[in-house]
């Protein structure tokens, strides 16, 4: 079974969709960590090294990964977590932004797959898709 | 002087605050006129109470608001509390209001009252003599309440279930217990001068898919845990579910068991106030559609016989309303009830069995928790699930129940977690479900479900 | 028939009888049961053994080194327990970075090493037996994913294994590690030679002091003229401690205690007394605080009364300031939101009321920017512990 760490950045108004990511992953057979809202980049990476999980997916609803993520090439490099997938999902930035744009910004920030106002479950078709082809 | 009142000492001395005179404000409410009283209107049970919601930054935009709610002949003002002051973060809200005051613009999501001083708000409550309700959802709310009170503001909602399970992530339960005792004590202290200070429940929660034994296992442990206080008027609530006939069964069990634990308790000469909120999930974008969306609400709390309806406006998608749009919603509701004439009573056996089986079972299971005090049965409870409240972010809560509608729109558990559901109960629930055959569906479905009224 | 109440610190005994109580400044050359006896041996002829309870600080404690995976879970929780526990001396490695980690010169009580949830296995492997080899300790205890304790006991000598303080939730399980803890503090006291000797005027438990205030604070409000939230600050001879009430925190553990507890080991007046002036030399606003006080930085240097006085101040400055926004090195405590502050130990029979408000208004006021202060009760006749005391003679559990 996958390991799956997730969570929110950002506050309380996105519970609701945290919640439903947690139920979704967990009806497509994965464990799931559930962090919650307001966590942070730290516990997220903490959570995936003592869980020794398989992908880590961070949602974002209102931009508020820009900036916040940038650490992350750092924090992933001071464990040694290459095979991990990083996912990022949800609304990446603020106001009007181009997918075009904004994909390949957070794949430089070191994201594997990252869904930019993509809905639930052809994000998670997609996860699945990835995860199969990695054997 | 008594412990209670030097703890009152110490929490109304505030860097943000003018010194309190207990003293004249116990003679302000003792003899304050009966018509500040919710309580007071509650003990009529002549009509359905109409309060919107609304809170402005500046004293000068909240007496406005208040004009114009009064121009809608409304029977409950609000007070709504900005989220600073909420956290306990006067400095901010003083902040923010100075900036709101010098700049005409709206820096704060709701009223300052601490910072505002119960001196200067009471002018306003006293001026308008209509009952005003204090909305907030602060974990440590003894400053705020304190200040209410002194200000003519003689029903407080909220409580330490209530107010923390939808709202925080990681305020530690056992302290906000330890707080809402305090406000409950200090309500049935001033409960004995006048009318009944009003405490209030928050039924909504999550307001997301909350299943009804769950809204009212609650309401009825936050009552309890204020009627052990003193407390002797209290407000159960809870929100449009989906289907008019759940909400009636919701209702018709909520008022018979709190009543029937409230007797238990010793809260016999305590009186009990049924409280209904419109629909509190997500909201259509069209105007005319919400209106039509409120309306049903309105309709809905005439037929379960609530004694006071929170309201919505049209703008509700789109933020905070204007005072205009706020004031034509009050008006459009009184319309509604006035021209609402001849309610059937209906009830149905089997669903309120089910649900009450389903309440005492919980009831049983947090009455029969090992701790010594109600509070931490109710703590120890949630801890372990017995009680558990869908899609709240607290790190206490298990989040293990799942829910989703049945074809007419009643919230069904399909998955009971660490609930106690007796097992008649809990194949009732599964049998009035059809759930997709694929996973994802299922989630598809409950995406749908969350959203019903969009 | 009454109780004889007796601590034993590191700088004073205190005596608690019925209607009052004493205090003896400690003799260092006796050791702590001929000191006992020389300065309260009629006390004790008049109690039976069985009326006579004792709790202990004298030790300084269990040392410890906690080795964790990573920061947000095991070394936290681990942490977390451990100060709770009663233990004052905490060492942290990270998982990752134990090659280059120094090596403590000194003997360990207690290693605890900690990581992964269970299911998962591997997590530690020769890194760790290699760095334990270079450390001296007593005890070792293990508290990580279940599926490496196989490994590591057949590696480590005499390692205790006990359940995973990290649950499959990522939540903290605190009760085993708490009570081996405890288990061990309490054996560690009666196997101090010194400590042994004062069953000789007990028969019942001997506890270490932490232990005793934190039994306490649960009923302080409901007693004093304390509110919550609350800090309770004991400034000792050897080390500083500080137990505060959990909304003053938010750092998402989950635990059954309404109160944590934290130890500043270098903020004592006596026996640690030059990391005091060291970390007070070291503070911007020290400079100001002597002004403030009407005193030099030579004072630091004095014995004097009015050194120790200035010295004592210090620490109650430092104390607030190690916990504030100002340091986020240690634990951040939301000072603003503060009800009462409560002092305990020997600084309430040197320091005035008036000297304590002072240093505490110029912290609310330089550090905090505000001019209202929580309420200062000072515990004068060691109350608190006097009700910790009490309350442990009808409880009495197996751990805190």
């Amino acid at each position: 079974m996958k390991k799956v760490v997730t969570g929110v950045v950002g506050n309380d108004i996105h519970v609701v969709a945290n919640r439903l990511i947690d139920i979704s992953l967990q009806a497509r057979g994965f464990e799931v960590f559930n962090l919650g809202v307001n966590t942070s980049l730290e516990e997220f990476i903490d959570a995936v090294v003592e869980t020794d999980a398989d992908i880590l997916l961070i949602s974002s609803l209102n931009g508020e990964a820009e900036g916040w993520c940038r650490d992350l090439q750092f924090l992933r490099s001071e464990y040694d977590l290459k095979d991990v997938v990083f996912v990022i999902g949800g609304n990446l930035a603020v106001g009007e932004a181009k997918e075009s744009d904004i994909i390949p910004k957070y794949k430089s920030y070191g994201f594997d797959l990252v869904f930019h106002q993509v809905d639930l479950n052809t994000g998670l078709d997609v996860l699945e898709k990835y995860m199969s082809e990695l054997k | 002087m008594s412990l209670l009142q030097k703890e009152r000492d110490i929490i109304t001395r505030n860097e943000y605050v003018d010194a309190f005179d207990f003293d004249e404000i116990e003679a302000f409410i003792k003899n304050a006129p009966k018509e500040l009283f919710i309580s007071h209107h509650f003990k009529k049970r002549d009509r359905l109470l109409v309060q919107p919601r609304g809170g402005f930054p500046t004293y000068k935009k909240m007496f406005e608001l208040y004009e114009t709610f009064m121009s809608a002949d409304i029977d409950v003002l609000p007070l709504t509390i900005d989220s600073n002051t909420r956290l306990n973060d006067y400095a901010m809200a003083k902040k923010m209001l100075t900036l709101s005051e010098e700049n005409e613009m709206d820096m704060l999501n709701g009223y300052p009252l601490v910072n505002h001083g119960y001196r200067t708000t009471r002018k306003m409550v006293t001026h308008f003599n209509k009952p005003v309700s204090l909305r907030h959802g602060t974990p440590d709310a003894r400053l705020l309440v304190e200040t209410a009170l002194a200000s003519g503001i003689f029903e407080i909602e909220g409580g330490p279930i209530t107010y923390m399970l939808p709202y925080s992530k990681n305020f530690p339960l056992d302290k906000a217990f330890l707080y809402w005792k305090y406000v409950d004590k200090v309500c049935a202290k001033y409960s004995t001068l006048n009318e009944p200070i009003n405490r209030e429940s928050f039924g909504p929660l999550t307001a997301t898919l909350v299943p009804p034994c769950i809204v009212i296992v609650i309401q009825i442990l936050e009552m309890l845990l204020s009627i052990e206080e003193g407390v002797k008027s209290f407000s159960v609530s809870f929100s449009q579910n989906g289907s008019m006939m759940q909400d009636i069964v919701t209702s018709n069990v909520l008022k018979k068991l709190s009543r029937y634990y409230a007797d238990q308790f010793g809260g016999e000469d305590a009186i009990l106030n049924l409280v209904y909120h419109q629909w509190m999930g997500a909201f259509p974008r069209n105007k005319e559609l919400s209106d039509s969306l409120i309306n049903t609400n309105t309709v809905i709390a005439a037929m379960v016989r609530a004694d006071k309806i929170i309201i919505k406006t049209r703008d509700e998608a789109f933020g905070i309303p204007t005072m205009q749009c706020n004031a034509q919603s009050v008006a459009n509701t009184k319309y509604t009830l006035r021209t609402l004439k001849g309610l059937p009573l209906i009830h149905d056996e089997e669903e309120e069995a089910n649900l009450e089986a389903e309440v005492k079972a919980i009831m049983d299971a947090v009455l029969n928790d090992s701790a010594d005090t109600l509070w931490r049965k109710v703590f120890n409870s949630i801890k372990s699930g017995v009680i558990d409240v869908p899609f709240s972010p607290h790190i206490i809560n298990k989040n293990e129940v799942i829910t989703i509608r049945d074809e007419n729109g009643n919230i069904r558990i399909i998955e009971k977690g660490q609930l106690p559901l007796p097992d008649k109960c809990f194949a009732y629930e599964k049998s009035k479900v059809n759930l997709p055959a694929s996973k994802t569906e299922v989630i598809n479905k409950m995406i749908h479900d969350i959203g019903a009224m969009l | 028939m009454s109780k004889l109440l007796i601590d034993v610190g590191s700088t004073y005994f205190k005596v608690c009888e019925e209607t009052n109580i004493t205090q003896h400044f400690r003799d260092f050359k006796k050791d702590i049961y001929e000191d006992l006896l020389h300065k309260c041996g009629d006390v004790f002829s008049r109690y039976k053994k069985e009326d006579v309870f004792i709790c202990s600080s004298a030790n300084g404690g269990l040392s410890t080194l906690i080795i964790g995976l990573t920061n947000s879970f095991s070394l936290k929780f681990a942490k977390n327990i451990a100060f709770n526990s009663g233990i004052n001396i905490i060492d942290t490695i990270l998982y990752s970075k134990i090659e280059e980690s120094k090596v403590p010169l000194e003997l360990i009580d207690v290693v605890i090493v900690v990581g992964g949830i269970d299911g998962i296995s591997g997590v530690f492997d020769e890194k760790l037996l290699t760095y334990l080899q270079k450390v001296q300790y007593s005890n070792i205890v293990y508290v990580g994913t279940v599926q490496d304790a196989n490994y590591l006991s057949s590696h480590i000598k005499s390692l205790k294994v006990l359940g995973n303080i990290i649950t499959g939730k990522l939540h903290v399980n605190e009760l085993e590690l708490k009570e081996y803890l405890t288990n061990l503090y309490q054996a560690d006291i009666v196997g101090k030679e010194d400590i042994k000797h004062l069953y000789e005027f007990t028969s019942n438990q001997i506890y270490s002091t932490p232990y005793i205030v934190n039994r306490s604070l649960p009923l302080i409000d409901a007693n004093f003229e304390v509110v919550n939230p609350f800090i309770v600050v004991d400034i000792g001879g050897a080390t500083t401690d500080i137990h505060y009430s959990r909304d003053l925190v938010r750092d998402n553990i989950l635990s059954d205690s309404e109160y944590d507890r934290l130890v500043f080991k270098k903020l004592g007046v006596y026996k640690s007394k030059e990391t005091l002036v060291f970390a007070a030399k070291n503070n911007e606003f020290v400079y100001e605080l002597l002004a403030y006080l009407n005193v030099t930085e030579n004072i630091l240097e004095e014995e004097s009364e009015k050194a120790l006085r200035v010295l004592m101040q210090l620490s109650i400055f430092l104390v607030l300031y190690k916990v504030s926004r100002l340091n986020p090195l240690y634990v951040t405590l939301h000072l603003e939101l503060l009800k009462s502050i409560v002092l305990t130990g020997g600084i309430t029979k040197v320091l005035s009321y008036a000297e304590v408000e002072a240093i505490i208004t110029f912290f609310y006021k330089k550090v905090m920017n505000l001019h209202s202060l929580p309420t200062i009760v000072l515990d004068y006749d060691y109350a608190i512990w006097t009700l910790g005391m009490k309350n442990n003679e009808h409880k009495e559990p197996k751990c805190l």
